[in-house]
């Protein structure tokens, strides 16, 4: 089947890098649109006003437009860009398709996240938390993905290598499980074809399970499930190691998909869904403590023997500071589905620092990683323009991580306590304002947070401008065609 | 091949957008169902350069190469 297994000389072959390339220069992009919008938010919880009554800036308008900048336009141009770039050297294969439905892919996604953003900010919204976009948007979505399914599994049918690695599995079931999320959770009737609005399928109790059940997927393939896929090319790669344990990955990839399509009814402790559904899922949110720990024991491990790289190569330092990210919110996160935790967590400003923890911390981390290793790579760079940005950019992301996670723990338990509290009458002690009140000091310490992260992200753009740009990172011929240069590496 | 099934598809996508529009009745879907066409027509627009711009850079290769 293959030229590795059969022994035939291989064919040289040229991988479509144009596509990553632009895929790249959007995830950048999105970046700081998602980064820059997160901070005027903050800055809004901070001081209302800054909205200036202006019905487009205010925080219900702009909050979807943060969460769907970071998530499907800085992650998912991520993702398309390192699956697609995986894909075809693991397979050593050129894209399935032709160029121009790779091209279909960059711009047709890149229309729908614009699309997306314009209907939230004139006010169109079905306000379904990360399901946002109305009938039509989701519908242009659903066939760029579909084109995404069929680029990414022809490429694995004609690959020349007899095995599928590792991050194409990951890559594979966020691509196959987006689909099925997607269209479970929009199945719904619109009011006419010309009209933007629509009827779910779905209501009460039901419509919230299912939204929840697509919500904490969308974290569990999306953002971790496709990261992990990035985790598991792009760390051995910078490390030049070999994963730590390949058995490993597998059990990690098959318990993972298992156990994550049951977590989601965790959202709705102390709701009207029946108490074995909350249990089910609180019960499942905890065993999938284990596999996201092997996954990240993995990760971490794949360093033995080369650990010294941290200390010459920030860029390294980004994607394994990710997987320690990664493990930290993967015990979080059990924790606060225990329904006794969340009786305290739920509604208030921990998950939001959870949340971020996540958010930040591995999926903006791992990319930042994978970034500064491909860009060199794309543009046939000597490396990246400064080292030393790099090492900057790390140490202000770090510390606009800390600012951000602890200040949302402590505002946010001190919310849950205060909303419970009683006087000795049995009466509420604390107003719902004066929660509010107590809390901004640290809604504050968290804009410095996203302040910092910002900083560090727009260095991260000089920095890359000026690898492709800079003279001092001059071009390198490649020797051989690429293709062989990676099946002999 | 592979720009002609792309070039369709996205042609058809845009007549879609233009229908929409025709008929819209709320402000998301006239200004989506325009974006669409406009979306469409540039994608297309890019394509035609696309094979222009092969066929030149096959043709300026063929003569550096002194072919006829």
């Amino acid at each position: 089947m293959s030229a590795a297994a059969t022994g035939v000389a291989a064919s040289p072959v040229v991988y479509n890098e144009a596509v990553v390339r632009k895929f790249v220069i959007a995830t950048m992009f999105w970046a700081i649109v998602a980064f820059l919008v997160g901070v005027v938010i903050a800055t809004e919880l901070c001081w209302p006003n800054v909205s200036f009554g202006l019905s487009f800036l205010n925080f219900g308008r702009l909050r979807p437009v943060h969460t769907s900048a970071a998530i499907f336009a800085f992650g998912g141009n991520a993702l398309f860009a390192t699956s697609l770039y995986v894909v075809q050297r693991t397979c050593r294969a050129r894209l399935f398709g032709g160029d121009a439905l790779a091209n279909f892919l960059f711009w047709g996604y890149n229309f729908f996240i614009v699309m997306a953003a314009l209907s939230y900010v004139l006010g169109y919204s079905r306000s379904q938390e990360y399901a946002e976009p109305e009938w039509h948007v989701t519908a242009f979505l659903v066939i760029v993905w579909v084109l995404y399914a069929l680029v990414f599994v022809g490429t694995l049918l004609k690959r020349q290598e007899p095995h599928i690695y590792v991050a194409n599995w990951f890559y594979l079931a966020f691509i196959l499980t987006v689909a099925v999320l997607v269209l479970g959770n929009n199945a719904e009737v619109p009011v006419s074809f010309y009209q933007a609005k629509s009827y779910s399928l779905y209501s009460g109790v039901q419509s919230a399970m299912i939204q929840w059940w697509y919500g904490h997927n969308a974290v569990g393939f999306f953002l971790t499930a496709a990261f992990l896929g990035m985790m598991y090319y792009f760390i051995p790669k910078q490390a030049n190691r070999p994963i730590y344990s390949y058995r490993l990955s597998i059990v990690h990839f098959w318990t993972l998909i298992f156990l994550y399509m049951w977590a989601g009814p965790h959202h709705l402790h102390w709701t009207s869904l029946p108490d074995w559904t909350q249990t089910l899922g609180m019960a499942f949110s905890v065993m999938l403590w284990m596999p996201s720990w092997g996954g990240m024991i993995n990760g971490l491990m794949t360093l033995s023997g080369a650990w010294d790289k941290l200390r010459t190569d920030p860029a390294l330092r980004f994607s394994v500071t990710a997987v320690g990210f990664y493990g930290m919110s993967t015990f979080e996160g059990p924790v606060m589905s225990v329904r006794e935790v969340n009786a305290l967590s739920h509604y208030t400003d921990w998950t939001i620092g959870h949340v971020h923890s996540g958010a930040l911390g591995w999926v903006a981390f791992v990319s930042f990683g994978a970034i500064y290793y491909l860009v060199p790579n794309l543009w046939k760079r000597s490396g990246v323009y400064s080292t030393k940005l790099i090492a900057w950019h790390y140490w202000i992301a770090t510390l606009g991580i800390v600012l951000y996670i602890t200040s949302m723990w402590v505002a946010g338990i001190m919310q849950g306590l205060m909303w419970r509290a009683y006087d000795q009458f049995g009466f509420l002690q604390y107003s719902f304002i004066e929660s509010v009140a107590a809390v901004h000091p640290y809604y504050v310490i968290r804009l410095a947070g996203g302040l910092l992260f910002l900083t560090g992200g727009l260095l991260m753009v000089y920095n890359l401008i000026m690898t492709v740009r800079s003279s001092s990172t001059e071009q390198v011929t490649a020797a051989v065609p690429s293709g062989i240069a990676v099946a002999e590496a | 091949m592979s720009d002609v099934v792309v070039g369709l598809l996205v042609t058809v996508l845009g007549l879609v957008g233009l229908f929409m529009a025709s008929g819209a009745r709320d402000d998301e879907i006239y200004i989506f169902g325009l974006s669409l066409a406009g979306f469409a027509v540039l994608f297309v627009f890019g394509l035609i350069r696309g094979h222009f711009d092969r066929l030149d850079a096959a043709r300026l290769d063929a003569a550096r190469r002194g072919e006829p």
